[in-house]
């Protein structure tokens, strides 16, 4: 059996890792673009100097080798043909296979603004790729605007404050961190990055952004007229699903790959996992589907069922938070607010259940709190301050020393 | 399988005590070490308040401050100052007893056996009384006005009792203790809920503490003891379990107050009592010495050959003895008599009486000490030792340990035994210190624990790294006793010492480790120390002399240890008194004692490390003093 | 693989087990009587925690047979070892998200208190190659380890 994996992310380690542990003799090949095995959540370390490519490796030493997976690395995916069963390189070789797992992961989403698309000067950050291209650029780089103050914004920013670059941050909405946090929260972070030098404007979005002789964008107009000097765009607004290598392989998509919840395509053999499938998001869930279609692709008959993925953890400048579920207070809900000078917490419960967490300064033991929203626990009966609930209040253990959760 | 109790006894530095413990039926508190090893963090660092219904809180990095604000170095010092309070009360108690029972001799005209040291104390007090019994009482009263004084007087004694320049640098502390009872109160008092937070001030008044529970507590509690007990005289003495005869009514004695036995023992050896043991089927009565006051009858043994057959062992030899199933009565009144003897007691049947109430044990009869009516209280006792011993001999076996011990420990030294062994004068012991055939002086006291490597192990190793070194050990306490069982008071224990001492102990015939007997003794080295400061004209803390209460035990053992630092010297100890969890407690009585008083707390619980910390400071003594 | 096993109901809430632990992975040499409690580097892998009644429960990591906080990671720090079954973390490697903080279902981990850069993570003290120092320090027995 030979098997076929598009893409060195985390989707596509843990599949090798799965199919590799149910056969021993079988053959496994991964194809990726990346010549490095990296860790997209730590590009920012790399920007900063921090650490190297090697540094952003995820993997146990010598994985390739233990895992006995052909690596073939620098050739993208260009075709995919399910009649004849094989993968073509961009190098003009084929691949066959006889089951092929996509996880090619995402691409930066790059919004139709005046010629950013064209721009010498303008990354994304997606790939250890971007972040190497972004430390060339910005090594004569003085001005450097982001656009999108989301994790990955706020990410390519802290890596490059390091520097000691001039940073300028445009954000649509009304506060930093949009999707993960509430107004208050995202402010301790804004003051924090405002007191390392970086400036937000904030409610704005690029307009209109024109290059010159040189192919850069040195100037980009807000929809207000303000013009912001710039030497070196990041963008950062999302992701799309990398789906080009797709075309006319007749693999359904929607925002992404279509897959079951074995994370089968439509298509016999093929299998998705990952930012390819538009439904993972984070790290955790990448993995799990990841796992998820290596079994099958097995044979092992197994489903992706915690798909939950609305958690996010946050760290910068030590400042660390952790939000899981709902950020969005709604009629209905009581909020819960504690507050003091080195943490502030917030819950959103609904009847007697709590929908969103966020706790910001101090994340002790915070574990719980995604079991209890992602499973919809009662906690109304339990007699303490909501912020003091803990694994105690479900506590048992069984015959094998591991703990279960009872109510 | 045997017939031993549990296979997992702790060590001990006396190792046929320590098989004969292991193979006993009975559990003793060597079995329970193992089952106590786990100790609570918080307690040992002392961190733990208890001292209200918010408690007990604990110190740790998260909660860095109790529920009242108090934070480890309030709470420690806390802690300690009460232990220090408590431990001077004990003492205090024992001075205040001794002097009763010296007033009431004197009053009803009875033997005053030591009118040297009752000349001595009261020539120093400023007493002429021409009648021996009148002036015994006025010695008696002075210190008792003393110790009954209040708190805001300060006690009279102290200026004549204390050497010169450390009455000056107390006055100068501001630590001159007032009344000796009103100072335990104080303390308690200071360190209740909610009153004092300053670590400092605290540690102050347990340094105020040591100075009334050693002027009064140890050095006069002894004088005292000598006036009506009679002074010690060096002669050689057996010690050990081989002690203990079985052809005699056996009663083992427990405590600290010599005085409360006077009358019983002089009881035990008239005719019409010894008629009642051999009626019973017995030679006559013999007292088995066990803990302080069996020290302190041995130091006396000269007097009382008769009575007396020896110091069997120190406080965790206690069961051990008992288990011999030899004695037939315990007679307590003070500490220490462990909770532990209780069972043994009555699984062998053997008597247990208190004469104290303080140290009433449950199992016990009360028999109040109560001079008026002694001689039926005695004879009531007398009685119900003479039934114990019928009702048991015969049904209890016996597991005599003949073998234990030795038969020639020197004993019955003091400040005043030694310099007349001397030939009257310190010169001797002051030329062999500054030829440096006595490098120092250590004085070696305190108790035994089982914690720090086992039963009297810290101790024994301790002394024979530093006699190894040239330096003389000097002891008081129980650690006496566990040192003594294990033959280093024994002149061929001169072997163990290194050349120069060894010469000078094969020379006068004498071992390397002398035994002053109970810790009341400290007292008496207190004595030696301030006479050969006088002799030599500097204040104590310039002596090659320091102190080690390397195995302490207790609440006592830390109020003696202030005295020690308020006297300005170095202090060893094995364990620490749970102090540790302070910064500040750890620095002023580990570094800033120095600038305070001149002494300082060494912490070390092994013995060749201790010993060369030690030597250290003896060697920069010496530095200081040219020699 | 080897487990600490929990037996609540003896748990008496002394944290002996909290102090031995800080013991056993302080930075500095000493013994329990120094170990540093006010040093908030010093810092227990387990707890003692309470439900609403005011009972002791202890948290201590199980080093899980499917570990979520090895799945979370994203630097490859956290691994569960295949020979002895427990789950070790490289803080070398760490990338510091506290991802795997979230994902612990029994709130086990923590980021380090003072640096926020570390997890704060049991090691099982495979180094001192005995019994974890917590169930040493356990007075009452109520931690101890099992093959299971």
């Amino acid at each position: 059996m030979k098997y076929v994996i598009i893409g060195a992310g985390v989707a596509g380690i843990e599949a090798a890792k799965v199919i590799r542990n149910q056969s021993e003799a079988s053959e496994i090949v991964m194809v990726s673009k990346d010549t490095f095995v990296h860790s997209r959540c730590m590009l920012h370390k790399f920007i900063s100097g921090e650490r190297d490519e090697s540094g952003l490796d995820f993997t146990e030493k010598d994985f390739f080798e233990k895992c006995k997976v052909n690596w073939i690395n620098g050739v993208e995916a260009k075709k995919i043909c399910p009649q004849e069963k094989v993968v073509v390189l961009d190098n003009g070789e084929t691949i066959a296979y006889d089951k092929l797992l996509l996880a090619g992961g995402a691409d930066s989403f790059i919004p139709p603004v005046g010629e950013l698309r064209k721009a010498s000067n303008v990354y994304g950050l997606r790939n250890l790729s971007d972040a190497q291209a972004i430390v060339e650029e910005a090594a004569h780089a003085k001005e450097v605007l982001v656009i999108g103050s989301g994790l990955v914004g706020l990410d390519a920013a802290y890596g490059l404050v390091e520097l000691g670059k001039k940073l300028t941050i445009v954000e649509m909405a009304d506060r930093i961190l949009p999707v993960q946090l509430d107004a208050h929260a995202a402010k301790e972070y804004q003051n924090r990055f405002e007191k390392a030098g970086v400036r937000f404007v904030l409610g704005r979005k690029a307009s209109q952004a024109i290059c010159e002789a040189d192919g850069k964008i040195h100037e980009v107009i807000l929809d207000n007229g303000e013009a912001l000097a710039c030497d070196l765009i990041i963008v950062a607004a999302g992701v799309r699903p990398a789906l080009a290598c797709l075309e006319g392989s007749g693999i359904a998509c929607d925002r992404g790959v279509t897959v079951d919840s074995c994370m089968k395509t439509s298509v016999e053999d093929i299998f998705a996992a990952g930012d390819i499938t538009g439904r993972s998001g984070i790290w955790p869930n990448a993995a799990d589907q990841g796992r998820v279609a290596g079994r099958n692709m097995c044979g092992i008959c197994s489903e992706y069922t915690d798909t939950y993925a609305i958690k996010n953890t946050i760290n910068f400048f030590g400042l660390v938070t952790l939000c899981v579920g709902r950020i969005l207070p709604e009629e209905g809900d009581i909020i819960q607010v504690k507050e003091d000078r080195s943490q502030y917490r917030r819950a959103i419960l609904k009847e007697g259940k709590v929908e969103g967490i966020l706790l910001q300064g101090n994340i002790a033991n915070a574990g719980v709190w995604q079991y209890l929203i992602k499973n919809r626990i009662d906690v109304s009966k339990i007699q303490k301050d909501i912020f003091d609930i803990n694994f105690a209040d479900f506590y048992s253990v069984d015959a094998k020393g591991r703990y279960i959760w009872t109510s | 399988m045997n017939q031993c109790y549990g296979c997992s006894t702790c060590k001990s530095a006396d190792k046929p005590l320590e098989e004969y413990i292991a193979g006993l039926s009975m559990e003793t508190s060597h079995h329970r070490v193992e089952s106590q090893s786990t100790k609570c963090a918080f307690g040992l660092q002392g961190v733990c308040c208890r001292l209200c219904s918010n408690g007990p809180c604990r110190i740790t990095p998260e909660s860095p401050r109790g529920i009242c604000g108090a934070n480890a170095d309030t709470i420690v010092t806390r802690n300690l100052l009460r232990a220090v309070a408590s431990g001077s009360g004990c003492y205090i108690h024992v001075v205040e007893n001794t002097a009763l029972n010296v007033r009431n001799t004197a009053r009803s005209k009875g033997e005053i056996k030591g009118v040297d040291t009752l000349n001595r104390l009261a020539s120093m007090f400023g007493i002429e009384e021409e009648d021996v019994h009148k002036r015994a009482e006025a010695v008696a009263d002075a210190v008792l006005k003393d110790l009954y004084l209040p708190e805001y007087e300060k006690m009279e004694l102290t200026k004549k009792l204390a050497y010169g320049p450390r009455f000056e640098k107390w006055k100068e502390l501001g630590i001159l203790p007032g009344g000796a009872k009103s100072e335990v109160f104080h303390g308690v008092v200071k360190c209740s809920t909610n009153l004092n937070s300053d670590p400092v001030n605290m540690l102050l008044d347990c340094l105020k503490l040591g100075i009334s529970t050693g002027i009064y507590g140890l050095v006069l509690t002894n004088l005292l003891n000598d006036v009506v007990l009679g002074e010690p005289e060096i002669r050689m003495a057996p010690v050990g379990l081989r002690v203990i005869d079985p052809d005699y009514i056996n009663i083992m004695i427990t405590g600290h107050q010599h005085s409360m036995f006077t009358f019983l023992q002089n009881r035990l050896t008239d005719e019409d009592v010894k008629e009642k043991a051999r009626k019973a089927g017995a030679k006559g009565f013999k007292l088995v010495g066990c803990t302080c006051v069996g020290q302190d009858l041995q130091l006396r043994g000269a007097h009382y050959t008769e009575i007396f057959d020896g110091h069997a062992g120190n406080n965790y030899t206690s069961e051990a003895i008992l288990a011999t199933g030899g004695i037939d009565a315990v007679i307590s009144e003070f500490n220490c008599t462990l909770p532990g003897i209780e069972p043994i007691c009555d699984e062998l049947k053997i008597k247990q009486i208190c004469i104290d109430n303080v140290a009433k044990k449950a199992n016990a009869e009360l028999k109040e000490f109560d001079f008026d009516n002694r001689p039926a209280v005695t004879e009531e006792i007398i009685d119900q030792v003479v039934e114990a011993y019928k009702a048991r001999r015969g049904s209890v076996t016996m597991n005599l340990f003949a073998d234990h011990g030795n038969d020639n420990t020197l004993t019955g030294v003091s400040e005043v035994s030694l310099k007349k062994f001397l030939g009257g004068t310190w010169q001797p012991l002051i030329d062999l210190i500054v030829s440096g055939d006595i490098k120092g002086v250590a004085g070696v006291v305190g108790c035994s624990n089982l914690t720090a490597g086992g039963h009297d192990v810290l101790t024994v190793e301790l002394v024979k790294e530093l006699i190894a070194r040239d330096i003389i050990v000097l002891t008081a306490g129980c650690s006496s006793g566990g040192i003594e069982n294990c033959g280093l008071m024994t002149p061929e224990a001169a072997k163990y010492a290194g050349p120069k001492l060894r010469a000078v102990c094969e020379k006068l015939g004498i071992p390397p480790v002398l035994n002053f007997g109970p810790c009341l003794a400290i007292g008496r080295l207190e004595i030696v120390a301030t006479e050969l400061a006088e002799a030599l004209n500097v204040d104590l803390p310039k002596l090659p002399l320091v102190l080690s209460a390397a195995q302490w035990l207790e609440e006592q053992a830390l109020a003696d240890g202030c005295y020690g630092l308020a006297l300005g010297l170095p202090l060893h100890l094995g364990l620490p008194p749970f102090v540790t969890g302070s910064k500040v407690a750890v620095q002023v009585l580990t570094e800033d004692m120095k600038q305070l008083t001149g002494g300082q707390v060494i912490i070390n619980g092994d013995a060749k490390a201790s010993a060369d910390i030690l030597e250290k400071i003896i060697l920069k003594k010496r530095q200081g003093l040219q020699i | 693989m080897k487990r600490i096993m929990i037996d609540y109901k003896k748990c008496d809430g002394c944290k002996n087990c909290s102090a031995a632990c800080m013991q056993a992975h302080r930075k500095t040499e000493g013994t329990i009587y120094d170990l540093d409690l006010t040093d908030p580097e010093n810092e227990s892998r387990n707890y003692i925690l309470k439900d609403s009644q005011g009972n002791y429960k202890p948290l201590f990591c199980r080093h899980c047979d499917d570990p979520e906080c090895v799945k979370s990671c994203m630097s490859g720090a956290l691994y569960k070892d295949p020979k002895s079954g427990h789950v070790f973390y490289d803080e070398t490697r760490c990338g510091s998200c506290f991802m795997c903080v979230m994902n612990c279902p029994f709130g086990v981990l923590k980021p380090d208190t003072v640096t926020k850069s570390k997890v704060i993570k049991c090691d099982f003290c495979v180094e001192a190659k005995e019994e974890p120092s917590c169930v040493r320090s356990c007075p009452k027995k109520a931690i101890y380890v099992e093959e299971v």
